[in-house]
């Protein structure tokens, strides 16, 4: 009798998860308490790898004394699969386009500038974005660019164009970012069209760039800086802060390079956000604060390679540029260069079948 | 006892199928029918769409080419685990547990670090190459691809023969050879057939995950080894498409299962076919 009772638990209870894994209906509007930047418990980080000086975190956990732990998603989609399943974080970096996107399921929670001590650092320009009316529930991050990485002591100069993906030289050395975002944008930049042209003849050709650039491919990646340092990749479709990290591990830091296209450079940023259901959301906005400090921001801007919008760390970067300015990136690129946007459903399917047909 | 009695044992091993083959099994179906919503989550409904989008010619020559590759990884697998599993089964002695959990151990490490393992090991100018001062390329290439899945899925083909190698009665050899059986035919004769059903569950283990591995491939591959598993990895952490990911893996599931279903038909007679169920 017991085990019969037992089953039928089991089988409600999974029955009950299993609707929780992918899908979700619409949500519903709720409105979410302003947190203050007070301990109330360990920390649970979901962020790209390598995307924060774990010294910084370190730090954070003595000084407060909580346990912060990471957890890492390799892709934006990765990140909103775990969170539609229900995983419960307190910190999350999704992209600007992202942000638009969990901002329709009110799944962030309020930020109160007001309560940090740091926020006046943060720049004007991200006051009122376009992905996050007036900032109300992020802060950002990182900004980064797309353009190429290589190894000038085997293949030389570079001509600043995406053309030097089919650089004869490194033919059979050469990757693309393994993301049909950047892929197919940095082919519609080359051709001339829009960064996120959606127009079926425009596509086609781009499809065609794609395949015409396969024939010099080694392979495709999102991981260039080991790719780089290990010598299987000459030349590879990077983001700026790839190649710091890169240097960071090489031996001779001078042969890697990074330029940025005179087609088009695609530019974004991400941020800091606190998810709906966090667990720990004062800890979460005190480390959120905690970043935005001048010294911090600086330590991690060294070590992970993409400027912050906080005034204060711009000389740790400008370190890090001194030698190459195309990894800078500033607030003017973020408002002049091309920005992935959220495509519509018809678009993205096309994009998505372009990929599908380079790849297969 | 009676046979109820025996029944009972029968419990374990259905919830196990129920709750980790049926229950996903059917939320795979249900979402290949659903449809795709503005958040990229699903929406349950009737879209059979998807698995016309799924049966698209596109995509056969990315079955194939992984067909192909998992065939290789089997019959390499066999080449290198029945030598190693007979060697372990006749001449291990005593240490032979010891050397079977060597064996397992690897699988202690995730399959997806060790890989990365390799990437550093034969890159470029990585330690293979910096020890041998060669430049030779390994990786991004279909054999670099096949090799990692060898590496990732042989103890698959070692344990099941040397559990039918070590089931196999010492004296049926001897008794060949008392019938003047040479080693070969010995071999051919005797323990070959003994041991075909370890052979089969083998290559049946190593094969079905081997195609639809997608960590080799990503990792160790080039432009033109994508496989079936990145596709469907494809769909669901690159374009967000939950249904056509799952209407691929059901089409997938469909297509390996009626491959099997004919290998072991095929392979021999039904007490072999017992033996591997």
């Amino acid at each position: 009798m017991r085990r019969r009772e037992f089953l039928l638990g089991a089988l409600g209870a999974l029955a009950a998860g299993g609707c929780g894994v992918g899908p979700q209906s619409a949500p519903k509007p709720v409105s979410q308490p302003v947190t203050r930047p007070k301990i109330d418990g360990d920390l649970l980080i979901f962020n790209w790898t390598e995307y924060m000086n774990p010294q910084v975190i370190r730090r954070f956990e003595k000084r407060y004394g909580v346990t912060v732990t990471v957890s890492n998603f390799d892709s934006m989609p990765g990140m909103m699969a775990k969170l539609r399943a229900g995983n419960r974080y307190d910190l999350i970096f999704p992209t600007a386009d992202y942000v638009a996107r969990l901002n329709r399921q009110n799944a962030l929670r309020p930020i109160d500038r007001a309560a940090l001590e740091n926020a006046d650092g943060i720049y004007p320009f991200f006051d009122n974005p376009w992905y996050d009316k007036d900032s109300a529930h992020t802060v950002p991050y990182g900004m980064y660019t797309t353009g190429i990485a290589w190894r000038v002591d085997k293949v030389g100069e570079l001509t600043g164009s995406w053309n030097d993906l089919t650089t004869e030289a490194a033919r059979g050395h050469t990757f693309m970012l393994d993301d049909f975002q950047e892929a197919i944008g940095q082919a519609n930049l080359l051709n001339g069209f829009e960064l996120n042209t959606t127009a079926p003849e425009e596509l086609e050709q781009t499809k065609e760039t794609l395949q015409r650039q396969k024939e010099y491919l080694r392979g495709y990646s999102t991981n260039p800086a080991p790719n780089l340092v290990n010598g299987s990749a000459w030349i590879h479709h990077a983001w700026n802060g790839d190649v710091v990290n890169a240097r960071n591990q090489s031996k001779q830091p001078e042969n890697l390079r990074f330029q940025t296209c005179s087609e088009g450079i695609p530019v974004g940023s991400d941020c800091m956000a606190i998810p709906a259901n966090a667990r720990h959301p004062g800890t979460a906005t005190l480390f959120i604060d905690w970043m935005l400090d001048p010294e911090i921001a600086s330590a991690n801007v060294s070590w992970f390679g993409y400027p912050m919008p906080v005034t204060g760390s711009e000389e740790a970067f400008a370190k890090l540029a001194a030698n190459d300015p195309e990894i800078q990136i500033t607030t003017d690129d973020l408002a002049n260069g091309q920005q992935f946007r959220e495509l519509d459903v018809e678009g993205k399917k096309a994009w998505d079948r372009v990929w599908i047909e380079v790849k297969a | 006892m009676t046979s109820a009695f025996w029944q009972r044992f029968l419990v374990p091993g259905a919830l196990w199928l129920l709750f980790f083959f049926l229950v996903p099994f059917v939320i795979a179906v249900l979402i290949s029918l659903g449809e795709n919503n503005e958040f990229g989550g699903v929406t349950y409904g009737w879209h059979p769409e998807h698995y016309a989008d799924a049966l698209d010619p596109l995509f056969a020559p990315v079955l194939l080419r992984s067909v192909g590759y998992a065939a290789a990884t089997a019959a390499l697998c066999l080449l290198i685990g029945y030598p190693t599993a007979y060697c372990i089964a006749r001449y291990g002695g005593r240490r032979r547990n010891l050397l079977i959990a060597a064996i397992i151990a690897p699988f202690l490490i995730n399959y997806l670090v060790r890989t990365y393992a390799w990437v550093a090991l034969l890159a470029d100018e990585g330690l293979v190459n910096s020890v041998a001062s060669s430049s030779i390329q390994f990786l991004n290439t279909p054999w670099a691809v096949i090799g990692g899945l060898v590496y990732g899925y042989l103890g698959f083909m070692i344990l099941p023969i040397y559990a039918s190698l070590e089931r196999m009665d010492p004296a049926l050899i001897e008794a060949g050879k008392d019938l003047y059986g040479t080693p070969r035919q010995t071999f051919w004769h005797v323990t070959w057939p003994q041991t075909l059903p370890g052979v089969l569950a083998g290559t049946v283990l190593v094969f079905l995950p081997a195609v639809g591995d997608f960590v080799s491939a990503q990792l160790l591959g080039g432009p033109d080894t994508y496989m079936v598993g990145n596709l469907i990895q494809q769909q669901f952490f690159g374009a967000d498409n939950w249904p056509f990911g799952s209407a691929l893996t059901i089409v997938l599931m469909a297509f390996l299962g009626l491959f099997i279903f004919f290998y072991l038909r095929g392979a021999g007679s039904r007490e072999r076919r017992e033996a591997l169920i």
